[in-house]
């Protein structure tokens, strides 16, 4: 190939930033960005407010799609990275379309985590990672007064406030899946419960699903052990799982997600991960951490990037915000900032 | 205020994917289910085997004059020929495309990689599903249609119908395997909606959609108020509006410009029909040869262009109604005998489908550069009727009533239609003809003249009484050569003026049945007057309307009369307005050389030679640089 072609898969946060970085520092190279979702990059942190109708859905976009061609970054939107092939240095599309790279950036970002004893139960849930979920809880809100949050992840917190400025009932059940991905322990289930209780919101402790059914078109039923909750709709807060099973077989080392080294690559030349989907060595700590949240998002798609273009910049990470999950270590700013 | 829905779908493959045959099928089924439908095709000029084919289909809720300039769904068959479609795709257009090639393509050679991030990538394994429904791919045109059809809620059935129609001729194997194909996509299609929960596009028919499953806590057919896309292509049907317009269409037909002219030349009771095929003329020799000996008439097939329009001549000579039908080559070649029509005074109807020229030109293209061949072409002044419809209803009227011309005032009528316009199919009402429609109007000569005919007499409106040959003391001779009231030869100089003088006051006194100039304006001064003909009027008035609706001051003439011409009547709109623009299909503006000088300044031209029909967005913004 004549020129550079840096491929990144992803815009989110973390791709965009990545693929700005790179023509910005790289004019002359053929960036493109491929996203299974359509639209421009948005800031998904500002999606509780969107669905709570606080801000417009212009407020959410980071820039607007028109903006990609004028920074010369072709954006391919609503198409999906299937396969990727490291000795031929392409990935495959769905639709068959095979894209060669020089470098490669992976930026595919997280997927609602659904804890498996409640999967059978999936369709009968509302998650909050998209645009397009957004556009689904404002448009069922209407119709309901009442919304069972269940899990406990960061984002529903700020879609509990979102609910109560709306005048709906909540219900939040607490439980030992609760604030994601923070380990939870009992001091923070009563501090929590008390927290929620105070403003309003019915807080349901120590209670196991049994059942979920649709009971009409606005009410959905959850029984519980020794409890049984209706409610208009139901939330499900579990976290994010990196959204990467397309790499499975490509010969990518994958854990929880994508293992790459402290510069963000991914143990080959010119392949590099960043944002939710990578697994970052900390050699101090000797272990790998993932990081959660816009900001480290952002600044990890730019790391990416310079280092991809030759640099060598390490990613930072203060071991005193680097949690331990459930064996995985977590670098929170997200939840720091909360 | 009425609903709208102003949808422009464009299907584009190669030719022999079955482009032409979807897009006729998608046109038939959206007018069935309730729309208007403007549609046109373009094509290569070969029979079949390579070149683009695109399909132009606008559908909306009320009547369309132009295509428009933006597309809001594209169906690739050919994803490389697709490509040249992008540029015209409107905001979060929808794409339909093949997403499972035979084989892996490289980066650039599927559509995906050119839209832009906006667009509505629809990936649909046409030629997978086709070859699992009916065991063949060649149904993947309308395994796509099957697509469009449910994301878009037009109900199977009234593909189905369409479909049958289409195929039912060709037997049950090959009408099997089209229904199939069409249901594999259209149910891959719901699935997908369902699956991936695919942002709503609301119905275009109302409950069109009815048999999509609604998806337990997922995708749910959101009410219609809800679901609206970044660009209001598809607003809300509001409650009562489709149901008051399908009361209304439901006297209209689909019908293409050359199907028009055709039904108005059996309508106006055509005997005769002489004819060399050439596109876009062709379709209406064949259609004539189906209909035309069902009712006594015949259709006869000449060895070339000047033997048609010499039997044409022969046919009207002997009382007969006749026509041909030819584009600007063949228009050419009948050129010394349609003055030969004028100098003999005999009646003739020829319609000249423009095309691209000049020469064989561009075959398969649109333009209206005939407009000086048709009014001025051939040798000494040779005044005679020329007419321009500017719509497929108008197709029909003119034709019929060309008959009636040329008898009243014994020339050669042409009629000046375009490749947009003989192609492109409209929802239009075709009333038939009234018996005063059909009526001769030839003017036979008095009892009493007998034995002292002159067929050429000078009268004062300069029509002579038209003797048909055999008629018992009647005896004349005609000729082309210049001759006295009585048809002999002779090239006096006294003769020879007066009967120019003759021939030209017949033709002027035409005027007085020929269709007037239409205006649409709020009257009074305007900044710019837009005048336009044939295919082009619809363009200029939908830019006109636009213009009005934000208030400027503007209007429209339209002018079917293109020789004689209503100078009069166009006067007097040029002089209520500051500045004149004529948009024209051809590159000197033949138009506003013809009329141009009946303005106090020069009128501002507007010129487009691209094979394609004149851009309504170009036109309003001409106009708008004017103000």
């Amino acid at each position: 190939m004549a020129e550079e072609h840096f491929v990144v898969v992803g815009n989110g946060p973390a791709g965009h930033q990545a693929a700005v970085t790179l023509k910005e520092k790289a004019p002359d190279a053929y960036v493109s960005v491929i996203s299974r979702s359509r639209g421009s990059c948005y800031r998904p942190h500002l999606l509780p407010d969107f669905m709570a109708g606080k801000i417009p859905e212009t407020a959410l976009y980071v820039c607007p799609t028109d903006a990609y061609k004028d920074k010369g970054v072709k954006l391919r939107t609503g198409q999906k990275v299937v396969g990727l092939n490291l000795r031929e240095r392409s990935v495959a599309l769905d639709h068959k379309e095979i894209v060669r790279f020089t470098g490669l950036i992976i930026a595919a970002g997280g997927k609602p985590r659904i804890p498996e004893p409640l999967w059978i139960f999936r369709d009968l849930m509302l998650t909050l990672k998209t645009l397009e979920d957004a556009k689904a809880w404002r448009e069922k809100l209407s119709r309901v007064d009442s919304v069972l949050i269940m899990g406990g992840d960061l984002t529903s917190f700020a879609v509990t406030r979102s609910l109560l400025d709306l005048n709906k009932k909540v219900f939040f059940m607490l439980d030992r899946e609760a604030f994601w991905p923070l380990r939870c322990d009992r001091v923070m289930l009563e501090e929590a419960a008390h927290r929620l209780s105070q403003r309003g919101v019915e807080v349901i402790v120590d209670r196991r699903v049994k059942s979920m059914a649709r009971v009409s078109d606005l009410a959905c039923e959850v029984q519980l052990n020794g409890d049984r909750v209706r409610a208009g709709l139901i939330g499900a807060f579990f976290g994010l799982v990196p959204d990467i099973r397309f790499l499975v077989g490509s010969g990518l080392r994958i854990d929880r997600g994508i293992l790459v080294d402290e510069y963000l690559n991914a143990g080959y030349e010119g392949v590099f991960a960043t944002g939710d989907c990578a697994q970052i060595y900390h050699p101090e700590i000797r272990d790998y951490w993932v990081s959660i949240g816009h900001d480290n998002a952002v600044s990890l798609g730019r790391t990416a990037a310079l280092n991809l273009l030759g640099g060598s910049v390490m990613v930072e990470a203060a071991q005193e915000s680097i949690f331990e999950v459930q064996g995985i270590r977590v670098n929170t700013s997200w939840w720091m900032d909360y | 205020m009425m609903a709208q829905v102003d949808l422009t779908v464009e299907i584009c493959g190669m030719s022999g994917d079955g482009t032409i045959a979807a897009g006729g099928i998608l046109n038939e089924a959206m007018s069935r289910a309730g729309l208007f439908v403007l549609a046109f095709d373009s094509y290569p000029a070969e029979i079949r085997g390579f070149g683009r084919c695109v399909t132009h289909s606008r559908v909306g809720d009320r009547e369309m004059r132009a295509l428009s300039d933006r597309t809001h769904v594209l169906i690739s068959l050919d994803d490389k020929e697709s490509q040249s479609r992008i540029p015209f795709l409107a905001r979060e257009a929808v794409v339909f495309f093949d997403s499972k090639p035979p084989s892996y393509v490289e980066e650039g050679a599927s559509i995906a990689a050119h839209v832009e991030p906006d667009a509505r990538l629809f990936g649909m394994p046409f030629s997978e599903l086709a070859a699992a429904a009916s065991g063949s791919t060649r149904g993947r045109n309308l395994t796509a249609l099957g697509g469009f059809a449910a994301v878009f809620g037009i109900p199977s059935r009234t593909f189905h119908e369409v479909i049958e129609k289409k195929f039912k001729a060709k037997g049950e194997k090959v009408l099997d395997a089209n229904l199939k194909s069409f249901d594999a996509g259209h149910r891959f299609a719901l699935e997908r909606l369902k699956v991936e929960q695919i942002p709503p596009i609301p119905p275009l028919v109302k409950g069109g959609r009815e048999d999509l499953p609604l998806v337990k806590g997922g995708r749910e057919d959101l009410p219609l108020e809800k679901a609206g896309m970044g660009e209001p292509v598809y607003p809300p049907l509001e409650k009562g509006g489709r149901e008051d317009f399908l009361e209304e269409a439901e006297e209209k037909i689909l019908i293409s410009g050359n199907e028009a002219v055709v039904r108005g030349a059996l309508d106006a009771g055509l005997a005769l029909y002489f004819g060399y095929p050439i596109t876009p003329a062709t379709p209406i020799m064949e259609s004539l040869a189906k209909a035309l000996p069902d009712r006594g008439g015949r259709v006869v097939q000449m060895e070339d262009e000047i033997a048609s329009i010499g039997a044409v001549l022969g046919s009207f000579f002997a009382g007969k109604r006749a026509m041909t039908a030819t584009s600007g080559p063949g228009f050419a070649l009948m050129t010394e005998l349609i003055t030969h029509g004028v100098m003999s005074e005999t009646p003739a109807v020829i319609i000249n489908a423009q095309r691209g020229g000049p020469a064989t030109g561009l075959p398969s293209k649109t333009e209206q550069s005939d407009l000086h061949a048709a009014v001025f072409g051939g040798p000494g002044d040779s005044a005679r009727i020329v007419i321009a419809p500017t719509d497929v209803r108008e197709c029909y009227d003119f034709t019929l009533m060309s008959f009636q011309l040329a008898e009243r005032y014994q020339t050669p009528v042409i009629v000046l239609t375009d490749f947009f316009l003989n192609n492109r199919v409209e929802k239009v009402e075709i009333p038939g003809a009234s018996e005063a429609r059909r009526a001769n109007w030839n003017l036979y000569p008095e009892e009493s003249a007998k034995g002292r005919y002159e067929r050429y007499s000078i009268t004062e409106s300069g029509i002579s009484p038209r003797a048909i040959p055999g008629a018992e003391g009647f005896l004349f001779s005609a000729t082309g050569l210049e001759h006295t009231e009585k048809g002999r030869p002779d090239y006096s100089s006294d003769i020879h003026s007066k009967m120019t003088e003759k021939r030209h006051r017949k033709i002027r006194g035409a005027l007085k049945d020929l269709p007037e100039p239409v205006e649409w304006s709020s009257g009074g001064t305007m900044d710019v007057g837009v005048i336009a003909w044939g295919s082009t009027f619809g363009s200029a008035l939908e830019a006109v309307l636009s213009g009005q609706k934000e208030g400027m001051q503007v209007g429209a003439l339209k002018i079917t009369s293109l020789f004689p011409y209503h100078a009069e009547a166009i006067r007097a709109f040029m002089k209520r307005c500051k500045e004149i623009l004529i948009p024209e299909l051809n590159y000197e503006g033949q138009l506003a050389n013809l009329i141009g000088h009946l303005h106090a300044k020069d009128v501002v031209r507007l010129n487009r030679t691209t094979g394609m029909p004149m851009s309504p967005t170009l036109i309003y913004e001409r106009i708008k640089s004017l103000i």
